[in-house]
């Protein structure tokens, strides 16, 4: 199905190219939406729908002019390439009709094996549901299920035209338990490029225990000591700290601006050489994976890091043109209302040779960090703080003591320095990645690491 | 617009069933820039359509962007096979009230040339730049102007408007002293043109980032701290959970059992103020229409009443306190308006406490269940009424019920935050953890 009418873009192209523009690009999408939350054991709301729009890019040198629009009336879609167009105020010019090409690319493997209906989705909640309230002390559980099926098409003045239907699925668990006084909650959000086959696909029994054990474990939990000490990493989303602390930094949002402490460090060692990481936007139904960025380019694996040396940035069009570093397919954005951005697909940093248990045992007093809860950066400083969702100290090489409360804060250039050895557990993990150009699906995923002194933010 | 939410309207009730409509519309114009040019030049209109059907007493919600006919259509279609899915809930109903309100936003002001907006947003980079030269860069700066209108119809005749028009302004500075960075960012917002504070979000981002270039770790231990107001709203508003009868009725309330309470310091009350004088503009009506008032939520400590919708309020069997609050997308919800801090029983300041102005990762660092939170935090440290350090890279841990019971007032004039929205007289809590040196 096509979402605009080809001429349509072709005018807009060519309104925008005769009135000085370098390049033009035209951002078509529409996203059907559809989600539950499931709450009080009951189906407590229940929506769906269109999100439709089109962006309009008018790239003059480094200059980016942005404009969108809900309507894909002619006029309309022409007074917004003038408006963005008059902002330069270049001579008109005449402009050789544009011959448009379909991108032909590898598309990413997805399955979509079938459809069900609302009811059908509902009963499988409720199975959770009871599943997860089979302890006596969860309060509350809260599941929500959300489906997006975001079917993109770029038009752009070199002659492209690119399409891509990305289906989204995630389903997030959110368990509360009460004891008294004492309250926890404790949260696992898997999502994928995919179908229902992916939640039918879902170890349910293992996520029910596995967040039960969670929030029984933090709930008597022991406030976590404060100040500096070795920690252990598990991994999974333990991976947000490479995202966080470094992947922002890679981007070249940041880099062009020199807003990042990388920017000028291309080839240099900026991380301890047991340490490699990459983008990877081709892996299978990853929740991060792209057949296309939203610029039209066929997406790739990225090599950032090999042995602790920086060897690529994240890029998009106009990163390329402001820092000379090529195109990495990381152009994203939120929905048509965001001009693209550098952005990170699935982000990790690669398996090493060591088990978890040698990385514990070489901690003689320090905390291990099982599971990681969110964080955030300056890029321009590189200071970050990440919480910690379940913590145990470490003694003397063995797991001890479950404690709660703590959090992680350093900057990226120094912790990356600090990752002295890495397990072999690598593991993958979804979640939601704002920025500049919006929210967007993105994995984080690590092996187990050591980073050999971090500050502990705690109570006690 | 009106036409498009009567014929919309006439839809549902061919459905027999009851429902309401929310139509926003926006209109936004912004600017950044970047090495002495516009680097970032952003034009849009926008619409949005969502409606809420409850049929058989089930609810179900649906929206579209695209207001064709048939996209009209759909959308009811598929609000009322989400009403199927889902099991009737007798507490939720379209509140019987019916006439129109409007509340349109009037500005004096007189038109601004592009030129002139495009001057000085440049200026939010070069000024920066011009004042200091270890500033390397301005990475956060923006020109931005938005104009909204959202429109209410429900089936029981209720409609209100809404408009407003909201300029802002942006401005940051990272500075580099022998490979030591600091940065830091400030923004303004306004009603027209003709009050925006350029020159503040300059000054304010230069004073901040020079003396974080100076920034140490304070040693670990307990420390008293007063929060800027801006800091102490992100904290207050990352728990509304706690004034939240939504969240009471989930089960992640910690208050939910304490009405009628004393919760916090008998020396503090916390007011929603939707009509507060100095408070920066915003509807006179809640998402169902109801108009708004002041209400008390913590009374000299003790926990008053909670943030009704309708249903809440049928749930708790309780008056909906007007705080209902649903964008044309979303489910219904409660949502505060201004908070005001007030107190009583003024002391003197510590002689030694830090001052808290930035707090980052709090959306991550706080459990809205238990109320802990451990956040990094940047500011100064006060002893003996001077500015004795600036310190940085330390977290700061606590819990908000344990913080709001050991807290002193001292002073007594109402301090607001930057976007008008929250407001306090000054607070010094007493012995909050600090991890640092």
């Amino acid at each position: 199905m096509q979402l605009l009418q080809s001429f349509i873009a072709q005018d807009i192209i060519a309104h925008g190219l005769s009135m000085g523009a370098d390049f033009v690009d035209v951002f078509i999408e529409k996203t059907q939406n559809e989600g539950f939350v499931f709450k009080n054991s009951r189906a407590e709301d229940t929506q769906s729908g269109i999100v439709f729009g089109i962006g309009i890019r008018l790239i003059y040198g480094k200059q980016a002019l942005y404009g969108y629009t809900n309507s894909t009336d002619r006029e309309e879609l022409l007074r917004i390439t003038t408006l963005l167009g008059a902002r330069i105020g270049k001579e008109n010019k005449t402009v050789a009709p544009i011959n448009f090409e379909k991108l032909v690319y590898p598309k990413i493997p997805t399955v979509i094996d079938r459809e069900v209906d609302a009811k059908y989705k509902l009963s499988f909640l409720k199975k959770i549901d009871e599943q997860l309230r089979s302890d006596q002390k969860v309060s509350q559980v809260m599941l929500n299920y959300s489906r997006k099926n975001q079917h993109v098409e770029i038009y752009n003045s070199e002659g492209l035209i690119a399409t891509e239907v990305r289906p989204y699925i995630r389903l997030f668990h959110q368990v509360v338990m009460k004891d008294g006084n004492l309250q926890t909650e404790a949260s696992f959000g898997p999502g994928a490029i995919g179908g229902w086959e992916f939640m039918e696909g879902l170890d349910t029994n293992e996520i029910c225990e596995t967040l039960l054990k969670q929030a029984n474990t933090t709930l008597y939990a022991a406030p976590c000591p404060a100040g500096k000490m070795p920690v252990v990493i598990d991994n999974a989303f333990g991976g947000v700290i490479f995202h966080e602390a470094c992947g922002h930094l890679l981007e070249t949002t940041s880099v062009e601006k020199k807003a990042s402490v990388f920017w000028d460090k291309m080839g240099e060692k900026i991380a301890h050489s047991a340490l490699s990481a990459v983008d990877d936007g081709t892996i299978a139904g990853s929740w991060g994976s792209l057949s296309i960025d939203d610029e039209g380019m066929p997406t790739q694996r990225t090599s950032l890091i090999e042995n602790g040396i920086l060897k690529r940035f994240i890029v998009d069009r106009l990163g390329e043109t402001k820092t000379g570093h090529k195109r990495t397919g990381s152009g994203r954005r939120q929905s048509y209302k965001f001009a693209p951005a550098s952005r990170m697909r699935n982000t990790f940093i690669e398996k090493g040779p060591h088990d978890l248990s040698d990385l514990i045992l070489s901690v003689p007093n320090g905390l291990y960090a099982k599971k990681m809860g969110g964080g955030s950066v300056d890029p321009s400083t590189g200071q970050f703080n990440f919480s910690v969702q379940e913590a145990y100290l470490i003694k003397d090489g063995k797991i001890t003591t479950p404690v709660k409360g703590a959090t992680l804060i350093g900057t990226g250039p120094e912790v990356m320095t600090k990752i002295s050895m890495v397990g072999k557990n690598l593991e993958l993990m979804a979640g939601m990645c704002g920025s500049v150009s919006g929210s967007i699906p993105t994995t984080v995923g690590q092996p187990c690491i050591k980073v050999d002194e971090i500050l502990v933010g705690g109570q006690a | 617009m009106k036409k498009i939410m009567e014929r919309v309207m006439n839809n549902v009730s061919d459905l027999k069933a009851d429902g309401d409509l929310i139509l926003s519309t926006a209109k936004s114009l912004k600017m950044s820039s970047q090495n002495g040019s516009i680097s970032e030049y952003k034009v849009s209109s926008s619409q949005i359509l969502g409606v809420r059907i409850i049929k058989d007493g089930a609810v179900g919600i649906s929206y579209t962007e695209a207001l064709d006919d048939d996209s009209l259509k759909f959308m009811v279609k598929q609000a009322l096979e989400n009403a199927q899915a889902n099991e009737p809930n007798p507490l939720e109903k379209i509140l019987d009230i019916s006439g129109a309100v409007s509340d349109e936003a009037s500005y004096p002001e007189s038109a601004t040339d592009i030129k002139l907006k495009t001057q000085k947003a440049l200026e939010l980079e070069s000024e920066v730049k011009a004042r200091d030269p270890r500033v390397v860069a301005v990475p956060y700066n923006s020109y931005s102007e938005n104009e909204y209108m959202s429109h209410y119809l429900s089936s029981k005749g209720r409609s209100t408007t809404y408009s407003d028009k909201i300029y802002s302004i942006t401005s940051s500075a990272l500075l580099d002293d022998k490979g030591k960075k600091a940065n830091y960012y400030d923004y303004h917002i306004a009603h027209t043109f003709a009050d925006l504070q350029w020159n503040k979000v300059v000054e304010n981002s230069l004073f901040h980032a020079r003396n974080i270039l100076e920034e140490k770790a304070l040693p670990t231990g307990k420390y008293h701290v007063r929060f800027s107001p801006d800091s102490l709203k992100s904290l207050i508003e990352c728990f509304s959970n706690f004034y939240s009868a939504k969240s009471a009725m989930d089960k992640v309330n910690p208050w939910a059992n304490n009405l009628g309470a004393q919760v916090i310091s008998k020396d503090i009350s916390i007011v929603d103020g939707p009509d507060y004088a100095q408070s920066f503009r915003i509807s006179k009506f809640d998402s169902e229409g109801v108009l708004q008032k002041p209400l008390t939520i913590v009374g000299d400590g003790v926990l008053q009443s909670f943030l009704h919708n309708s249903v809440t309020a049928n749930y708790f069997k309780t008056q909906t306190t007007g705080h209902a609050s649903r964008g044309a997308s979303s489910s219904l919800n409660v949502s505060g308006t201004h908070f005001l801090i007030q107190g009583k029983n003024q002391k003197p300041l510590p002689p030694k406490y830090m001052e808290v102005i930035q707090m980052d990762g709090l959306h991550s660092g706080a459990n809205r269940v238990t109320g802990n939170f451990s956040v990094a935090v940047k500011g100064y440290l006060w002893e003996n009424g001077q500015k004795t350090m600036t310190f940085g890279n330390i977290t700061l841990s606590g819990n908000l019920m344990e913080l709001l019971k050991n807290v002193e007032v001292v002073g007594d004039k109402v301090e607001a935050s930057t976007d008008l929205s929250f407001f306090s007289v000054p607070l010094v809590f007493n012995e909050l953890s600090i991890a640092g040196a």
